[in-house]
């Protein structure tokens, strides 16, 4: 199939091109009356009074009609087009909005805010939305699509080309609303089958940043598969170290940026529904290195 | 010096006065001064936005201020001062303009006007009563319930716009009955003015639209206050109920926004053109046709919330069947101007800087109306300046003109027109600096409604553009108040009819008598003064 993106651009391009003419032409109607009838050039007196020609007003009305119906043939066809119809999905996401972040799941693997697709490869998003109205919007891969609570919407995705496309929630859902960063990794089919099961895998054991992570307030809202982390309310974080932004796209993940990052999340998103954990140096030196080290 | 008139300020003794009148002049300059002055509110939010939005990750405002500010500017400049302006100048004209020496139900016309300021005064408290309202102008729920609201600004917001909405009603009421039934003899419906064409129509889009809002508006309350679940699906509720509420008053408010100022306009070109509107019953007509599809347009707002494909063709169709109706007045305008002997006074201008920016944000529109193409841009900059050219270029620029027209007849004098000619320019300038830009913003990835945005989007030297052109917009907006403040003072005197115009409000005096003629004129044409001045040519109808 086509990409959505490609059959949208195709379309507004038509489109442009006759909103194009007719501004040209509004635009040069108005500006040649009012070189041509302005008074400058007239002698005084009344100009001659003509208030109605019927036929050059039906004509004005029905041109438009004529070339709307034509934009609304080639909506419909677009609208088909980017809906995927006749082509089955060959992968379901199902993704989540959250107050402000994205969860990503894969059949029982969790995710957050890194959407990782195969290329070539028409897939299926199913919107929700875990509080409020969220949207969904990558504009190099295609439409926007909202995400409400209640509700499952879906949205065709189709990548031609590896490589990493940003996009940003598009409804505005609160707060936090600039920093809900959404990156979408499309990759090789091989290579996202080892994405895949890599993320599928059980976090390592062992770490002095583990046992600070699990004896804190981190696991009421965080998972990390493998331990007794099985907080829901934020990302899972079983390979967050695989993710290239925290916070949703506000900081570049390393070491560095999470430690800052846990010692004060809202200095970089105020308002974040992250609290600040009350950790010693030692401990946030640990549990930054612990959560990059999680790839 | 001379006095200045009654109208514009009473003797000192006497100032109480406005607080108790029922002059429709009066009650109409009261609403333009309020309009005026929530302009200058809602201007001043947007220079905010503007000045976080110059730069990426600027720190200049906070993200709750910043979203306090926006949902401010735009419940500000939507309801607080585009609507009172335009209903005031229908306040002030449309009985001087069928003859009528006051509108049907003056105190409840002064009961309206107090009504629509109460509303933005209660949304204005709430700044001091912990917080404005931070949800969007159109408040979507969930995010306006209490679990996600807990403040008190939604509460404000429901209840300002609640109280607003009821004086707008009341007024369209009002003026819907006094243009059925006050019209002075000869003045049969097909010869009204069209500004009073426009206001009947505005009038009965108001009586169908607001009171959805209301409901929509009284649910949210229950919801928040009551522990209801209109929109809350965790209790059974939807979330898109409201949109479906909110947006079947919401599209036909634009119209109530533009058909006024449309109807201005249709006064200025013939008057500055010295000919009679071309298709008089195609305008008026026209506009009886956007008003009736107005009504069934509005899930267009909604093209991303999954209704599904065949709810967005016929929204998609209906929404492009409306271009037309509305294209047809474009076309209408530049023919009155064909053939004409056109004086360009600024008025003018500002009816054609109408024209010319409407054109662009009526194109725009029709794009929204193909649903691929929304759901490309639609929650983006690209609809922020799509709607600013409708708003701004179309309506703004349309009571520009309307005022530099009519302040003559208000004041008795007459605005600066050298002056009026840099608050056009700027003004033009200025609005295509910051709006032109956005539509590239949106299409390019840019939401609306953030309050910053990271670096390695590309996306500043374009804010940086929008927000220089803010500025150059606030300085028109500067020169035209003090264009008005020098004429009230010392304009030169217009006389009753300084723009050897058509219709009957400048057959009496400037500014007019308190009762408005000394005699009820009769009328038998759509031009009554031209009639008068040129018995040998007459107008047929």
């Amino acid at each position: 199939m086509r990409p959505p993106a490609d059959a949208i651009a195709t379309l507004s391009l038509i489109v442009g091109a006759i909103a194009l003419l007719i501004f040209i032409g509004v635009e040069g109607a108005l500006v040649y009356a009012i070189w041509r009838y302005r008074a400058a050039r007239h002698v005084a007196g009344e100009p001659a009074t003509f208030e109605r020609n019927r036929r050059l007003e039906i004509a004005w009305t029905a041109a438009p009609a004529v070339i709307l119906a034509v934009v609304f043939v080639l909506t419909l066809g677009t609208m088909a087009e980017i809906n995927g119809a006749g082509v089955a999905p060959a992968m379901r996401i199902a993704a989540t909005g959250h107050q402000w972040w994205w969860e990503f799941s894969y059949a029982g693997v969790a995710t957050a805010n890194e959407l990782h697709i195969p290329v070539d490869t028409p897939v299926d998003l199913e919107l929700t939305s875990a509080d409020v109205i969220h949207s969904f919007w990558v504009p190099e891969l295609g439409p926007k699509m909202d995400m409400l609570p209640g509700v499952t919407n879906r949205l065709r995705l189709f990548a031609r080309r590896a490589g990493s496309y940003d996009g940003q929630c598009a409804e505005f859902c609160g707060i936090e609303h600039a920093w809900m960063r959404i990156r979408v990794v499309a990759q090789s089919r091989a290579e996202f089958d080892t994405w895949l099961s890599a993320q599928a895998a059980p976090a390592p054991h062992g770490s002095e940043g583990e046992r600070v992570f699990l004896a804190n307030i981190c696991v009421n809202c965080h998972a990390v598969r493998g331990t007794s982390a099985a907080g829901t309310a934020g990302p899972d974080l079983t390979h967050v170290g695989a993710r290239t932004m925290i916070g949703a796209g506000v900081l570049p993940n390393d070491v560095a940026r999470m430690r800052a990052w846990l010692a004060d999340p809202e200095r970089y998103k105020p308002g974040t529904l992250m609290p600040s954990v009350p950790l010693s140096d030692a401990d946030l030196d640990a549990v930054a290195a612990y959560l990059v080290s999680l790839r | 010096m001379t006095a200045i008139p009654l109208w514009v300020r009473r003797p000192a003794g006497e100032r109480v006065g406005w607080l108790r009148t029922v002059d429709h002049k009066e009650i109409g300059v009261l609403y333009i001064g309020m309009g005026v002055a929530f302009f200058a509110l809602g201007g001043l939010e947007a220079l905010l936005l503007r000045a976080q939005l110059a730069r990426p990750e600027e720190r200049f405002l906070d993200p709750e201020t910043f979203n306090q500010a926006f949902t401010v500017h735009g419940v500000t400049m939507i309801l607080l001062a585009v609507v009172p302006l335009l209903v005031g100048f229908a306040n002030y004209l449309v009985p001087l303009m069928i003859g009528a020496r006051d509108v049907a139900f003056p105190r409840l016309n002064a009961l309206s006007f107090w009504l629509s300021l109460a509303g933005g005064i209660v949304l204005y408290f709430s700044f001091l009563a912990g917080g404005a309202p931070d949800t969007g102008w159109f408040s979507y729920a969930p995010l306006a319930e209490r679990a996600f609201a807990p403040g008190t600004g939604v509460d404000y917001y429901i209840v300002g716009l609640a109280v607003n909405g009821a004086g707008t009603i009341i007024g369209a009421i009002n003026l819907a009955v006094t243009i059925l039934l006050m019209r002075c003899p000869g003045m049969a419906i097909s010869r009204v003015p069209l500004f009073v064409w426009m206001t009947l129509i505005t009038s009965i889009l108001i009586l169908g639209a607001y009171p959805a809002l209301t409901a929509a508006l009284v649910m949210l309350l229950v919801d928040r206050g009551l522990g209801g679940h209109f929109f809350d699906p965790a209790g059974g509720g939807q979330a898109v109920l409201w949109q479906h509420l909110f947006w079947f008053f919401g599209h036909p408010e634009v119209y109530i926004m533009i058909l006024p100022a449309m109807g201005m306009i249709s006064e200025v070109i013939p008057v500055f053109s010295r000919k009679p509107i071309f298709g008089y019953a195609f305008v008026a007509g026209s506009s009886v046709a956007i008003a009736f599809l107005s009504f069934g347009v509005w899930a267009h707002h909604m093209f991303a919330v999954g209704l599904g494909d065949t709810e967005n063709a016929i929204f998609s169709a209906t929404s492009m069947l409306i271009a037309i109706p509305t294209g047809v007045k474009i076309f209408n305008w530049i023919a009155t101007m064909i053939g004409g002997r056109l004086r360009m006074t600024t008025a003018m201008l500002f009816a054609v800087g109408f024209i010319a920016m409407f054109v662009i944000g009526g194109l725009s529109g029709v794009s929204l109306a193909v649903v691929p193409i929304d759901l490309a841009v639609t929650d983006s900059y690209y609809v922020v300046a799509h709607l600013h050219y409708v708003l701004f270029g179309g309506t703004m620029l349309g009571i520009f003109a309307g005022a530099y027209y009519w302040f003559p007849k208000m004041t008795g004098r007459l605005l600066g027109e050298v002056l009026g000619r840099w608050h056009f320019w700027t003004a033009f300038v200025g609005l295509n600096l910051t709006f032109l830009p956005q539509h590239w913003l949106g299409a390019v990835g840019m939401p609306r409604r953030v309050f910053t945005y990271a670096a390695d989007t590309g996306w500043g030297p374009l804010n940086l553009i929008s927000t220089i052109g803010a500025a150059i917009l606030a300085i028109a907006i500067a020169i035209f108040l003090v264009n008005v403040v020098r004429s009230l003072r010392s304009g030169e005197i217009a006389g009753d009819d300084p723009w050897d115009a058509f219709t009957l409000e400048w057959s009496t005096t400037s500014p007019p008598l308190p009762e408005n003629f000394a005699t009820i004129p009769a009328v038998t044409g759509r031009r009554p003064l031209w009639d008068r001045k040129h018995p040998e040519l007459r107008d047929a109808r």
